[in-house]
Formats: C-alpha cells, structure tokens, sequence
C-alpha cells in the first residue's frame, strides 16, 4: 500500500515478460565461463552485453594480484577512506592512474558512481554555483547534481552552441559554473566534441568535467580516452572514471591538474561515508591498468571487433544509432518490438543489453551491443550470424523497415 | 486584453502546441492539466519540451524548477517568472 503503488505499473509488466520467459532485466549468469561466455539458461551464450571493452575479467596478472592483496590485506578494508579505509594499494592506484592520464592528482571512490556524485557535490556549492549537463548524461550526473541541491541547466546533447547560448543568459549572480559532459556516451556509442565543449566553457569561465566511464581506456592513441583522441586532455579540468569497465574491477575515480581538486577529500559524502574499495579489487584494478598500457594490442583488438561486427550489421540494413565503436546499438521502434527482439537474439544464444525509453536517448528502444577485445572469431560470427537473422526476421529494426 | 493576458495565451499555446504530440489519449489540455500524471508522458520527455520552450523564449529553466511543477498552468507562470527575471 502507499509506498508500493508507484511500483503496480511496471509490476504488471515485467511479471508478464518473466512469465513469457523474456525478462531481460532478471538475467542470471548460471555459470561464467570465460569473458565472453557464460551459461544463461542453461546454455553457453556469447556475452555482448557486457562492459569488458578489453577482455580483462580473467587477466592472470589482474587474477594473481587479487589473490595476493587478499593473502596480504584481507578481504575488506571496512571502512571509509577518510578514516580506517585508505590502504597503500589506494594511495598507489591514485598514483598510477594519474600518471596514465598525465595528470597531477587522483582521488579513489569506491565506484563510479560515487565518483561522479561525489565530484559534482563536493565541488558545486548550492547558493553560489550553477551545473550545466548534457542533456544524455548518466543518472549518477544528474544525481550528482540533486545532491549538490545546486540550480541545474539542461543543454542539448552534444551540442556546445546549445551550452554556449545557456552559458551566455546565466545570471551574472553565479560564482562557480561546471559542465557536465561524457566521452563516449554508453546508450549510442556516441562520442562528444570534447574539445569544442573544452572552448565554449572555457570562454564562459565554467570548469568542464568528462566521464569517460567507457572511454577510458578505449579511445585516444594510448587510451586515455575521447579527451586524448580530441587532443584536450590537458585542458579538461575534471576527469571522472571507472574501474568497473575497461578495468573490470569494482571503483571509480576523479583526476585534476587543478591542484585544489583533492580538497573534495574533505568535501564529498560519497567519498567520507562510504566504505573504500576492498584491496583485491584495488590490486585487480591496478594490474589491469598496468596490463592494458604495456599492450596497446588489446585496445587495436576492440576497435578491429567493433570495426568488423558494425560492417556487418551495415551490411544486413540494420538501423544502427552511431559510427563504429565499441557500443554498438540498433534501434528499434517500439518496446514491444525490443523485447522480442532481445529475446530472439538470447534465443540464437547472444547476449546483449536491451533499453527503452525513458532509459533512452530518444523516443526508441534499442539494443545495445558491447565489444569486447575477448571476442573470438568463433564469437564474432555467432554475433554476425545472429544478427543476420534478426534482420531477417524483424523489418523493424531495418533501415528500409519502417515503411 | 491586457498584455499580461495576451501574453499568457501565446505562453500556453507554445506549451500546448510542443505537448500536443506526445498527447497520446488525446486528453483536453487546460491550464489545470497534470503534465505528467494526465497526460502519461515520462519525466524525460518534459525536460526535452521545456528545453524548446528555453530556446524558444531564450531563457533557462533550471531542472529543480521543473521539478517542482505539475500542471500546465504551474509551466506558464514558471516561465513568465524566469522571463521577468532574465529579461
Ligand atoms: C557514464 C557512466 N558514468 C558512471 C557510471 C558508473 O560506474 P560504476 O559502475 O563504477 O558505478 C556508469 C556505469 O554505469 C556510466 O555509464
């Protein structure tokens, strides 16, 4: 009653979809065998819905280091970093990512999420300072900026003439400005004009933050992601990330060159009530970190996979929602035709993750695939002839289909 | 008509004529329309129509005022507010 009234809508609707066997949000890997294989319904399925852009699940080096951290630390660091839950692994990490990226400072959360909320909280004071966000962000930034209780202004996705035009009607009332923006963007596998968002904000006198939670490590001549492909990674002022996609591991981050940045240690409840990542998925983290920068072969593998699997789907008239990356998604006009279309596809024994509105960027559904550097060529052409088949048997998710 | 009032017709119709679309059951739209509740339309899918209103009428909306409002009517006097203010 009360409480759970919201909840009858999307009840009515999902046990629907469990009865009819085509739940894609009760997925269970009975049994992981390997990263890019696991058994789901009993059955060995091809995982490209994942976000192991570079294969580092099993990494032995990542899989040793965990073993030794948890032989040496223990399991659990049971406490918060500003208190008993900063270990040496910690301090190192920070170290380690800030060199990767070239910049001065690093501050370690335990995911993500955490970091996004506690960087936009942490710095955007809610009297004084106003947050401007793509419209697409993740809903960490848009929480984020709920907890900051700040005044926040919404600008066209991708769009910095759109930011530019709000920067310019802001009150002058404003001291702190900040701008929100992603690298690769997890829905369309869309990147951003980092770098034209870098002079509009610039110019204004706002700082600019980038997620590359899927960009790290993916994009840019060493991987530092969409802001060293743009050439501005000494220009962004705060850099968030994970580690729980390119690093498979558990853990996000912020990095600065603004030397002030660290003071969010103080400043961030995400950061100080929270406990800290546990030391293995420290150790993982920073042993993959280490592995993916001495082999840029793994990033070459992901983009060849996702260069591959794109020409095909191009070549079966698959609606595909942007240029080739390692998201890959094909759009479809309904959610009904999504959840059939999901479920054809777990049925051919593939994997992959399916989003409706308002989960979505736009009015459609789509289904979203995530490349891996894993993917085998036996993989590959599970996902290619899978594919075609669905191109096959749903004219809706074509190009010519929508007549 | 005073120009407040005409005013407050050409703000409402803009309104009603970007929420039109997304009508789906064709519901009558009246000042005292629930945006979201009445007309079914995703939390989402307002921003994106108050972000035509913004460019529109060149001026912002920040989130957490929108956050606020539940009819169309609350949308117009929202707007005339922000109008005054950032004219
Ligand atoms: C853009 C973006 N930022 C942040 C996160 C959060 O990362 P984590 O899984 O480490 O909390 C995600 C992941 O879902 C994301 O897509």
């Amino acid at each position: 009653m009360g409480l759970f009234d919201k909840f009858e809508k999307n009840a009515a609707l999902l046990s629907q979809l469990s009865a009819a066997g085509k739940n894609p949000f009760t997925v269970v890997m009975e049994e992981v065998l390997g990263p890019t294989r696991a058994k789901i319904k009993g059955r060995e399925t091809v995982l490209a819905g994942t976000h192991n852009y570079l294969g580092q699940t099993f990494e032995p080096k990542a899989i040793a280091a965990a073993k030794e951290a948890l032989d040496h630390d223990g399991t659990g660091t049971t406490g918060s970093r500003v208190a008993n839950g900063t270990f040496s692994g910690h301090t190192k990490l920070e170290r380690e990512i800030a060199d990767f990226l070239g910049m001065k400072n690093c501050v370690v959360f335990s995911t993500g999420y955490a970091a996004n909320l506690g960087a936009i909280a942490g710095f955007v004071d809610r009297n004084e300072d106003v947050v401007l966000i793509d419209a697409d962000c993740h809903a960490c930034i848009y929480d984020g900026c709920q907890l900051s209780g700040a005044e926040t202004v919404r600008f066209r996705h991708n769009d910095p003439e759109s930011l530019d035009k709000r920067l310019s009607r802001l009150d002058p009332k404003y001291n702190g400005k900040l701008v929100c923006i992603e690298g690769m963007y997890s829905m369309y596998g869309d990147i951003a004009p980092v770098k034209e968002f870098v002079e509009v904000a610039h110019k204004h006198g706002a700082h600019l933050l980038v997620d590359e939670a899927h960009s790290f490590g993916v994009y840019g001549e060493t991987g530092k992601g969409v802001s060293e492909a743009e050439g501005v990674m000494d220009e962004i002022d705060f850099y968030t990330g994970t580690f729980s996609k390119a690093l498979a591991s558990i853990g996000g981050f912020m990095a600065s060159n603004h030397p002030e940045a660290e003071y969010i240690r103080f400043a961030s409840n995400p950061y100080r009530f929270t406990a800290s990542p546990s030391p293995s998925t420290i150790a993982s983290a920073g042993a993959a970190l280490a592995n993916i920068s001495e082999n840029p072969a793994i990033r070459a593998k992901l983009w060849e996979n996702a260069r591959r699997l794109h020409g095909a789907f191009v070549q079966f008239g698959l609606r595909l929602a942007a240029k080739p990356a390692p998201v890959i998604s094909v759009l479809l006009p309904t959610r009904e035709d999504a959840f059939e279309a999901w479920s054809f596809l777990l049925e051919q024994g593939v994997y992959v993750n399916m989003a409706i509105p308002p989960g979505t960027p736009g009015k459609e559904s789509l289904l979203r695939l995530a490349v891996s550097s894993a993917h085998t060529n036996d993989d590959i052409d599970r996902l290619v002839a899978a594919y075609g088949a669905l191109a096959e048997a749903f004219p809706s998710a074509r190009v010519d289909g929508n007549a | 008509m005073s120009g407040i009032q005409e005013d407050d017709d050409l703000v409402f119709h803009k309104i009603t004529s970007l929420l039109e679309p997304l009508n789906e059951k064709g519901v009558k739209l009246t000042r005292e329309t629930d945006i979201i509740a009445d007309l079914e339309i995703d939390s989402v899918s307002l921003l994106d129509v108050v972000m035509d209103i913004e460019d529109n009428y060149d001026i912002s909306i920040p989130v957490n005022t929108i956050s606020e409002i539940k009819t169309i009517g609350e949308l117009v006097d929202a707007i005339h507010k922000i109008k005054k203010e950032q004219s």
